[in-house]
C-alpha cells in the first residue's frame, strides 16, 4: 500500500463512520492536534466528527534527511470524535484492518499514554497503540483544552502514517517509501528536509544574532497583532496567530536563540494566549455553547 | 442460603503499573462495604484483574442483611414525668419521634441514671435489593493515580463517575442471577452511540484471538467457575498469578533455546517482570536476533533500549555477556510468531541505529566542552541551570572530601572534578535519548575520552544508591578506587537538590514527591549509614554540617523543616532495615543534628546484640530502661545536672552515695567507649548501673523537705539522665511500639 492510498483508506473509512473529512490547516503546526477543527471542536457541547491529514513540523527532529526515521516534517492522520462513542477502540482496530493490518496475526497493545501540552493548557488520559513493538498511533480522552474542562469528553485519534506507511511496505528508511505510483518518498521529499532541517537549526547565511533578532520580532510583532485579533472578536485568525507564535518559538528553541529562562517564558506566553482565545471561543462561537461546570 | 457474589468491571486497557494496587483496593473496599452493609460472608473477597478487568467474587454472601438492633436513649426519666406522673413534653417528643406511646419505652441504667429508651428493630432487607448500593459505593470508593472522566455518572447524587479508563460493561450477579445496576451518561455525551451500561451476566474473551467465532464477542456466564473457564477458552487467563508463571516458563524455556538465559538485569533494575502480567491477558513469548555489529554498543545502551523502551528481555550467555537476542512477552498465541518477530526486530534496530548514530557523535566533543552548553538546560526555574548545578556540586564533593572526609587535596580534586563533570552528559544525544541512562552514560563517556577511574566511576554511579538495604548497589569492588570521590559526589548532588528545593518551597508534601526528593534524601542518609562498608571510612559525620555547607550558595531559610525530613528519611531507613521501631527512638531521641547516621546504626546494632535477637525485655538494659522513665520524669524541668564533686559531701543516704559512687566511677568509662563507637560496652556499663539506681529509689525520698538535700538528689539523678541520654533515650524501649 502506498503512502497515499493509505490517506485514501483512512479517508474512506472514517467517511464511512460518519466524519467530515477536512483539510490540513494551512500554517505549520507541530501536530494536528493545533488545527482548530480540533482545538475549537472539542470545546463546548456540540457533537463533531472529523478526520483529515495534518503535515507537523518538529523543528528538533529535523536531522537534514540522514536519519531514516526522524524528519522536520512528518504527517499525522487526525481523527476526533465528540463524543467519544462506546465502541471507539473496535472501530480504530477496524480502521487497521481496513488498511491491510489483521489483527489476529500482531500483537497489538493500548499501553497507557498520557497526553499533555503546556502550549495549549490541554491535556488528556490514553494509550500509545504499539503494533508488534511499534508505535503506530496515539490515542487520547481529551480531558482539558485551553485550561477548560470539557464536556462531552472528546476521542483523538492520531495516527503517524510513515511509521504505519513503513511497516506495510516493510521498509528500514522513511524516505524508501512509496508515496505513489512508483514515485518514492525521497523523491517528494527528501530536499525540503534538508532545507528545513538547515534553516530550524540556523543554517542560514547572515549572523546567528541577527537569525535571532529576526524571529524574535517576529514573534512579538505576531503575538502582539494575535492579541489585537482576540480584543476585535476575530477568534479564528486569533488562534491562527498564535499558532504561528508556537512555530517561531520552536525555531527560536531549535536554532539554540533562547536561554532557559527565556524558553520558560516564551512558553508560558503562548499559554497564555491560547487560554485566553479558547474562552474567547467557548464564551463568543455559539450562544449555546457553553460546557457543563462553567 | 448463602449464594455467590460475581462482580467483574469491564475496562478499556487500565495502566499495567496501576493493577496490582487496585487488585487489591477492590477485595479490600468490597469486604469494607458488605460489612457495613450487614451482609455477612463466609471469607474474605477474592479479587482478580487482567488489562481489561477488574474482578472480585465472595463464595458465599448471607441472603439478608442481618438484623438491625439499637437502643436509642431519649430524656432522662426525672425529666420524663410531671409531679402528677403525666409525660412531659421532652418524654411525649421523643416517643413521637418513633411513633410510639411513652408507656411503650424502655426504662435504660447508666451510671449517669436512668434514661427513656427506645429499641430500634430493623428487619435486615433482601441482599439483592441491597447490592446496587454496595455497588455504588464500590464505584466511588476505588482512587487512581490519574483518574479520568468519561460522560458518566451514577444515580446517587454525587455527580461524574471518574473512573481508570472508561467502563465498557459490567457482570453484577448474586447467586447466578443479574442485580440491576446502571451506569449512567451525562445528557451532553448520550446518544445512538454513547449509552447507559447495564448490569449483565455477560464478559468478553480475547480482543482477537478465538478458536471459533467472532473474537471478543460476548460469552454469558453463571458462576465465577464458569466465569473463569469461559474465559479461558476465550484467551483470558484472569489469574495473574498463573500468567506470571506461563510468563516466566515461555521466557527460561525460549533462552535456554538460544543458548543462554535471561539477563539478571531485567530484575536487578527494571520492574518488567512485574510488569507484563498486567500488560497481557493471553501471554507467550517470542524470541527475535539483532544485528551482531551492535554488540558494538555499551551494553547498558542496549539493554537500556531492550528492556526501557521496548520491554524486550535481553539474553546472555552462560558467561553472562549478552548475546545479539531478545525475548518479547505478547498477547496472544499467533499462528505465526515469525511475522511479530520480524516486525519487533525492526523496531529494535530502528532505535539500535540511532544509538549508534548517537553513539558516534556523542564521542566526537569531550564531556568537557559540553559544560558551556548545560547553561540552556535548566534545573529549576529558581534555582538555575544545570551549569550552576554542576558548580555548586562540584565545590560541595570538594569541600566533602577534603573537611568532611578528611582526605589529601589529589583525592578533594578527583571529586571536584567528578562533580564538575557529572552532569555534563544531559547534553549529550544518547540521554536525551534514553534519560534512564544519566550519569551512566557520562561515565561511559569520561572512560572512553580516557579519564582516570575515580572520576569517570564517581560519574557513572553517582545518581546512587537508590534503595535503602545495607547491599543496594554500588558495592566497594564495583566502585573500586573512585569509593571516596563516588561517595563525596553522590551526597554532594543530593544535598544540594534536597537544600535547594526545600528553600524554594519545593517539599514533598502526602503521596506527591514529584522531584524525588524522599529518593535523594534516602540515598545520602544510607550513604553516611553504610560509610565504612562503602569507602573504608570511619567518619560517623552527622547531616547538619553537611546541610549547612550545601546550603551555602542559597538564601538562608528556616532549617528545622529540612532536618525534620531528613530525620524522617533515617528513620525509614533504619526501620526498613527491621531494627525495633522503640530501638530506632530511642537512637533517634534528640534528632538528627544530635546523632551520625552511622552512630545511630552501630548503636542498633549493639541494642540488638544485647538482646540477641529476642524480646526487648529480655534486654539486660530492660532494667535501666524503665528506671529511666522514673528518672526522667522527676527531674522534668532540670535543664543540666551542674556538678557532681559539689554535691558528693551532702549526700547522707548509703544508697544515694553508693549511686554517686558508681556514676563517678563509670561515667569516663561509658562516655569513653561511646566516643569510640564501642556502644556495646557503653550499653553494658550503663545495664551495669541497674542494682545502684533501683536501690537508690527504693530506699531514697528525692523530693524531701530538706531544700539543699533535695537540689543534691536531684542533680545526681539528673547526671544518671544525662549520661544515658547522652547515647539513647533508653525509656523508650519500654514503651509500646
Amino acid at each position: 500500500m502506498t503512502f497515499q492510498d493509505l490517506i485514501l483508506k483512512l479517508s474512506a473509512f472514517w467517511a464511512s463512520h460518519g466524519c467530515l473529512l477536512q483539510q490540513p490547516l494551512d500554517l505549520e503546526v507541530g501536530a494536528g492536534t493545533s488545527h482548530p477543527e480540533t482545538l475549537f471542536r472539542v470545546l463546548g457541547p456540540k457533537p463533531w466528527s472529523v478526520g483529515y491529514v495534518q503535515p507537523s513540523r518538529r523543528p528538533d527532529d529535523g536531522r537534514f534527511g540522514q536519519n531514516p526515521n526522524r524528519l522536520f516534517k512528518h504527517h499525522q492522520y487526525q481523527v476526533i470524535l465528540k463524543p467519544s462513542p462506546d465502541e471507539v477502540q473496535r472501530i480504530y482496530l477496524e480502521s487497521l484492518e481496513a488498511c491491510g493490518i489483521n489483527p489476529r496475526q500482531h500483537d497489538i497493545r493500548f499501553e497507557e499514554d498520557n497526553w499533555e501540552s503546556p502550549t495549549l493548557g490541554a491535556w488528556g488520559i490514553g494509550w500509545q497503540v504499539l503494533l508488534d513493538g511499534l508505535e503506530i498511533t496515539q490515542f487520547t480522552y481529551f480531558q482539558q483544552v485551553g485550561g477548560i474542562d470539557l464536556s462531552p469528553i472528546s476521542c483523538e485519534i492520531t495516527y503517524g502514517l510513515e511509521r504505519i506507511a513503513m511497516f506495510l511496505q516493510r521498509v528500514d528508511n522513511v524516505f524508501d517509501l512509496e508515496w505513489g505510483g512508483g514515485v518514492k518518498y525521497s523523491e517528494v521529499r527528501l530536499q525540503e528536509e534538508i532545507d528545513q532541517s538547515k534553516y530550524a537549526f540556523g543554517q542560514v547565511d547572515m549572523p546567528p544574532e541577527a537569525f535571532a533578532a529576526l524571529h524574535r520580532e517576529l514573534f512579538d510583532r505576531t503575538y502582539g497583532f494575535a492579541e489585537q485579533l482576540l480584543a476585535s472578536g476575530l477568534i479564528w485568525p486569533a488562534l491562527e496567530h498564535c499558532l504561528k507564535c508556537s512555530h517561531l518559538f520552536n525555531i527560536l528553541d531549535s536554532s539554540g536563540s533562547i536561554g532557559v529562562t527565556e524558553r520558560t517564558a516564551y512558553i508560558l506566553r503562548v499559554r497564555q494566549l491560547a487560554v485566553r482565545i479558547a474562552k474567547a471561543y467557548v464564551e463568543q462561537g455559539e450562544p449555546t455553547n457553553v460546557p457543563q461546570g462553567l | 442460603m448463602d449464594r455467590e457474589l460475581l462482580i467483574e468491571i469491564g475496562c478499556e486497557e487500565i495502566p499495567a503499573s496501576w493493577l496490582p494496587a487496585l487488585t487489591a483496593q477492590l477485595a479490600r473496599q468490597l469486604d469494607q462495604r458488605l460489612k457495613e452493609f450487614r451482609l455477612t460472608t463466609d471469607a474474605p473477597a477474592e479479587s482478580y484483574s487482567t488489562p481489561r478487568r477488574l474482578t472480585a467474587r465472595v463464595a458465599k454472601v448471607a441472603e439478608r442483611q442481618t438484623e438491625l438492633e439499637e437502643l436509642v436513649t431519649g430524656p432522662p426519666v426525672s425529666a420524663a414525668y410531671a409531679a402528677d406522673g403525666t409525660p412531659t413534653p421532652a418524654a411525649l417528643g421523643f416517643a413521637k419521634k418513633y411513633g410510639v406511646d411513652v408507656a411503650s419505652l424502655e426504662k435504660h441504667e447508666t451510671p449517669k441514671g436512668t434514661y427513656l429508651a427506645y429499641r430500634v428493630r430493623q428487619r435486615g432487607k433482601a441482599t439483592v435489593d441491597v447490592l446496587a448500593d454496595v455497588m455504588t459505593a464500590l464505584l466511588r470508593d476505588l482512587t487512581f493515580p490519574k483518574p479520568m472522566r468519561w460522560d458518566a455518572f451514577l444515580d446517587d447524587g454525587k455527580g461524574d463517575l471518574l473512573f481508570a479508563r472508561p467502563i465498557r460493561w459490567l457482570v453484577l450477579m448474586y447467586g447466578g442471577r443479574v442485580v440491576p445496576f446502571v451506569i449512567r451518561r451525562t445528557e451532553m455525551a448520550e446518544g445512538p452511540n454513547v449509552q447507559e451500561i447495564r448490569s449483565g451476566s455477560q464478559t468478553y474473551g480475547h480482543r482477537f484471538q478465538t478458536t471459533s467465532g467472532r473474537a471478543g464477542r460476548a460469552i454469558k456466564i453463571k458462576t465465577f467457575d464458569d466465569y473463569q473457564a469461559r474465559l479461558l477458552e476465550n484467551f483470558v487467563i484472569l489469574d495473574r498469578g498463573e500468567r506470571e508463571s506461563r510468563i516466566r516458563r515461555e521466557l527460561e524455556a525460549h533462552a535456554r533455546r538460544l543458548g543462554g538465559r535471561v539477563s539478571g538485569l531485567v530484575a536487578a533494575q527494571s520492574s518488567l517482570l512485574q510488569e507484563v502480567p498486567d500488560l497481557v491477558e493471553y501471554p507467550s513469548v517470542v524470541a527475535g536476533h539483532f544485528g551482531p555489529e551492535f554488540l558494538r554498543l555499551p551494553e547498558e545502551v542496549l539493554t537500556t533500549t531492550m528492556i526501557h523502551h521496548q520491554h524486550f528481555f535481553p539474553v546472555v550467555d552462560e558467561e553472562g555477556k549478552l548475546k545479539s537476542a531478545f525475548l518479547a512477552v505478547i498477547n496472544l498465541q499467533p499462528e505465526r510468531p515469525e511475522i511479530i518477530a520480524r516486525n519487533a526486530e525492526r523496531v529494535l534496530a530502528a532505535r539500535l541505529r540511532d544509538a549508534q548514530f548517537f553513539w558516534e557523535e556523542d564521542r566526537k566533543a569531550t564531556l568537557e566542552s559540553r559544560i558551556d552548553r548545560l547553561s540552556t538546560i535548566l534545573f529549576h526555574a529558581k534555582l538555575g541551570s544545570y551549569r550552576e548545578k554542576a558548580e555548586r556540586v562540584s565545590s560541595l564533593a570538594r569541600w566533602i572530601a577534603k573537611e568532611a572526609f578528611g582526605q589529601p587535596d589529589a583525592s578533594a580534586d578527583q571529586a571536584g572534578r567528578a562533580g564538575l563533570l557529572a552532569k555534563a552528559d544531559l547534553a549529550t544525544d544518547m540521554v536525551r535519548e534514553l534519560t534512564e541512562l544519566q550519569g551512566t552514560m557520562g561515565g561511559i563517556y569520561a572512560r572512553e575520552e580516557g579519564v582516570p577511574e575515580p572520576i569517570w566511576k564517581a560519574i557513572y554511579f553517582h545518581y546512587l544508591p537508590i534503595g535503602v538495604e545495607a547491599d543496594a548497589p554500588p558495592a566497594r569492588p564495583q566502585l573500586g578506587s573512585a569509593a571516596i570521590a563516588w561517595a563525596a559526589v553522590s551526597l554532594a548532588d543530593k544535598l544540594d537538590s534536597v537544600v535547594g528545593m526545600f528553600i524554594v518551597g519545593e517539599r514533598p508534601t502526602g503521596s506527591r514527591d514529584p522531584l524525588g526528593l524522599r529518593r535523594q534524601a534516602q540515598g545520602a542518609v544510607k550513604i553516611l549509614t553504610d560509610l565504612p562498608e562503602l569507602t573504608g571510612l570511619t567518619a560517623r559525620l552527622r547531616i547538619g554540617a553537611l546541610l549547612e555547607r550545601a546550603g551555602a550558595p542559597f538564601a538562608q531559610g528556616d532549617r528545622a523543616p529540612l532536618l525534620s525530613f531528613m530525620g524522617d528519611r533515617l528513620t525509614y531507613l533504619l526501620e526498613q532495615r527491621g531494627y525495633d521501631v522503640r530501638n530506632v527512638r530511642a537512637v533517634l531521641h534528640g534528632g538528627i543534628e544530635r546523632v551520625s547516621p552511622l552512630e545511630a546504626r552501630l548503636k542498633l546494632e549493639a541494642l540488638a546484640q544485647m538482646s540477641a535477637g529476642g524480646a526487648t525485655h529480655a534486654s539486660p538494659l530492660h532494667g535501666v530502661a524503665t528506671l529511666l522513665k522514673r528518672v526522667k520524669n522527676i527531674t522534668k524541668g532540670m535543664a543540666e545536672a551542674g556538678d557532681l564533686d559539689a554535691i558528693k559531701g551532702r549526700l547522707v543516704e548509703s544508697a544515694e552515695r553508693a549511686l554517686w559512687a558508681q556514676l563517678d566511677g563509670r561515667a569516663a568509662r561509658i562516655r569513653d567507649a561511646a566516643a569510640r563507637g564501642d556502644y556495646r560496652e557503653a550499653f553494658t556499663a550503663i545495664a551495669a548501673l541497674e542494682p545502684a539506681v533501683a536501690k537508690f529509689f527504693d530506699d531514697v525520698l528525692v523530693m524531701t523537705e530538706d531544700e539543699a538535700l533535695r537540689q543534691a538528689r536531684l542533680t545526681l539523678v539528673a547526671a544518671l539522665r544525662d549520661l544515658i541520654l547522652d547515647i539513647a533515650d533508653l525509656s523508650e524501649m519500654v514503651t509500646e511500639a
